[in-house]
């Protein structure tokens, strides 16, 4: 069985927009983050487990709001309280986070095909956002994330660069399609190319 | 618009909320036989106040936590935010 990516017949490659007179390296770029291992750990409310010492992939689960542990390979977003999101590219990240997490102290629930996943990246990539999220940027740093809105989509928005130029924004796999025409539409007055 | 600080998440638009009801209202203690009229004000009484009243949000967008806010229902000034426990 193949697996058919979330944007897979609705992300088109090329330039779009105003691209015109300009350097192709100053375009915003949007492509789909596919193929990657997505798992939502919860922590019971009757579970005594302290999860400070608990390590997946050599990471902590971050307790501090927004906060984003990451290596090379895996990504441990904070979600809410006792409640994180774990992206990895790892085929077998599952193997240790079960057995780092027992079943009796944590629900983990595979998400990796019920999301969407956009990356946007670029110079204008905040003003795209700040079209239809009303997240305050000036306080958003590297490895902060949030969720919330987008022109009334659920979305998780993931900053994984130190000048706030790049952000993957995770959304449920149904409304992919719908913030994918949103996000582009945004770009357009930049200009931007499909990757 | 109103900018309501979770206490989870900090402060957010409203936006991302979404607005729970009376916080003052007690459920009848479960098991308890309560008569007809009590379950109906329960269900449906509410006193529709002005001025400082205690209410129950949802970060639905955000940590999905259930939370309470002290707020002026005559003029939207929020005095406080708690969770629910507290």
């Amino acid at each position: 069985m193949t697996a058919v990516s979330a944007l897979d017949s609705i992300h088109k490659k090329g330039l779009f927009g105003d691209h015109h007179k300009k350097n192709e390296n100053d375009l915003l770029k949007i492509r789909e983050v596919k193929n990657l291992n997505i798992f939502h750990i919860v922590k019971y409310k009757s579970s005594k487990i302290n999860a400070i010492n608990i390590r997946i992939d050599d990471l902590e689960l971050p307790l501090q709001t927004s906060k984003i542990l990451s290596n090379k390979d895996t990504r441990i977003l904070w979600n809410a309280p006792n409640t994180w999101i774990v992206i990895s590219k790892k085929e077998d990240i599952i193997k240790k986070i079960e057995e780092k997490l027992n079943d009796k102290d944590f629900a983990i629930t595979d998400i990796s095909h019920s999301r969407a996943v956009i990356q946007i990246k670029g110079l204008q990539t905040i003003e795209v956002l700040k079209k239809g999220c009303p997240i305050n940027f000036n306080k958003f740093e590297k490895n902060n994330c949030a969720g919330t809105v987008f022109h009334g989509i659920n979305i998780v928005i993931d900053c994984a660069t130190d000048d706030l130029d790049t952000f993957n924004l995770i959304t449920l796999r149904s409304f992919g399609e719908s913030l994918y025409h949103h996000i582009t539409d945004a770009s357009l007055e930049f200009g931007y190319e499909g990757v | 618009m109103l900018e309501i600080k979770c206490p989870y998440c900090g402060k957010r638009s409203q936006n991302e909320f979404s607005y729970g009801g009376d916080a003052s209202v007690k459920r009848p203690e479960l098991g308890k036989e309560i008569s007809d009229k009590d379950w109906d004000d329960f269900v449906y009484l509410r006193k529709n106040l002005r001025g400082k009243h205690s209410e129950l949000w949802h970060h639905v967008a955000g940590c999905r936590q259930w939370f309470k806010v002290l707020r002026s229902t005559a003029t939207h000034e929020i005095f406080k935010t708690t969770k629910v426990n507290e």
